[in-house]
């Protein structure tokens, strides 16, 4: 056991699947956040296309009466489309709310505090808004 | 540590620049945007809904504070998709020239003017 060897040094990043910081001890966690800084690009990447559609959707209906906004929602490719859209903005938007907080936020209870108002908020729209969606999907 | 933190950086530390000012921008688009997917899930709801909770929410979006409300998330959404592209590129390690920023930069202005005006255009005339 006496030979054991030490840690190698690694030059990786956080944009690689491990970090240098995260052994660094006061001077910042870095034990988390990559996960998230990843989901962030991905639903960033989805949302173009995602976002395009349903902006481009709701020209056409914003201002439409209930029952064209039903048909159109309740039609198989806006409802999935839809959904995805939700569900993408909501989780976008947790992580992108979550940095802000990081920033501007020093008081740590009160960041938990927030943080977690922000996904008990994103969680119960992203429930209601699908829930809306499937009712006018399976009740057509 | 007495070091300057985060929030009050811009005026007081930094000179105006047209590139913090866009990261700025950013942010505050987003978090509108965030704050707007309140009145998107509201709306998908009031649809299922029908009856009256429509009717509210049909004469809400329609009201002048509505119809400015739509205005500007119009405005928060093309700049934070153009701005987000931008940021992708960076991301994905391109245009990090200060002239390559900077010329992105009012790229983003520009198309998000554009497409502003081209929706509302739209809106009012198709």
């Amino acid at each position: 056991m006496s030979n054991a060897q030490p840690p190698k040094p690694s030059n990786a990043t956080a944009l690689r699947d491990d970090t240098v910081l995260r052994r660094v001890r006061h001077l910042g966690s870095a034990r988390r956040g990559l996960g998230e800084w990843r989901l962030q690009r991905w639903t960033a990447l989805a949302l173009i296309p995602l976002g395009l559609y349903f902006v481009a959707s709701m020209l056409a209906l914003a201002t439409s009466d209930q029952a064209t906004a039903a048909a159109w929602l309740g039609a198989p490719v806006p409802a999935l489309l839809t959904i995805l859209f939700l569900v993408a903005v909501l989780v976008h938007a947790v992580v992108g709310v979550r940095s802000v907080l990081d920033d501007y936020v020093h008081h740590r209870p009160r960041l938990v505090a927030a943080d977690l108002l922000v996904r008990a908020i994103a969680f119960v729209l992203a429930a209601a808004g699908v829930l809306a969606v499937l009712k006018l999907f399976l009740g057509r | 540590m007495e070091r300057p933190l985060s929030p009050f950086m811009f005026p007081v530390w930094y000179r105006f620049q047209i590139t913090s000012a866009l990261s700025i921008v950013h942010r505050i688009t987003g978090i509108g945007l965030a704050l707007g997917s309140i009145l998107l899930t509201w709306w998908l709801v009031a649809v299922a809904a029908g009856g009256d909770v429509f009717a509210t929410t049909h004469a809400f979006i329609a009201s002048p504070i509505g119809i400015l409300l739509l205005f500007l998330w119009s405005i928060a959404f093309f700049y934070h998709l153009c701005s987000g592209i931008r940021h992708l590129a960076w991301d994905a390690g391109y245009g990090f020239e200060l002239r390559h920023a900077y010329r992105s930069g009012y790229a983003v202005i520009a198309a998000t003017a554009l497409l502003t005006v081209l929706t509302w255009l739209y809106v009012f005339f198709a």
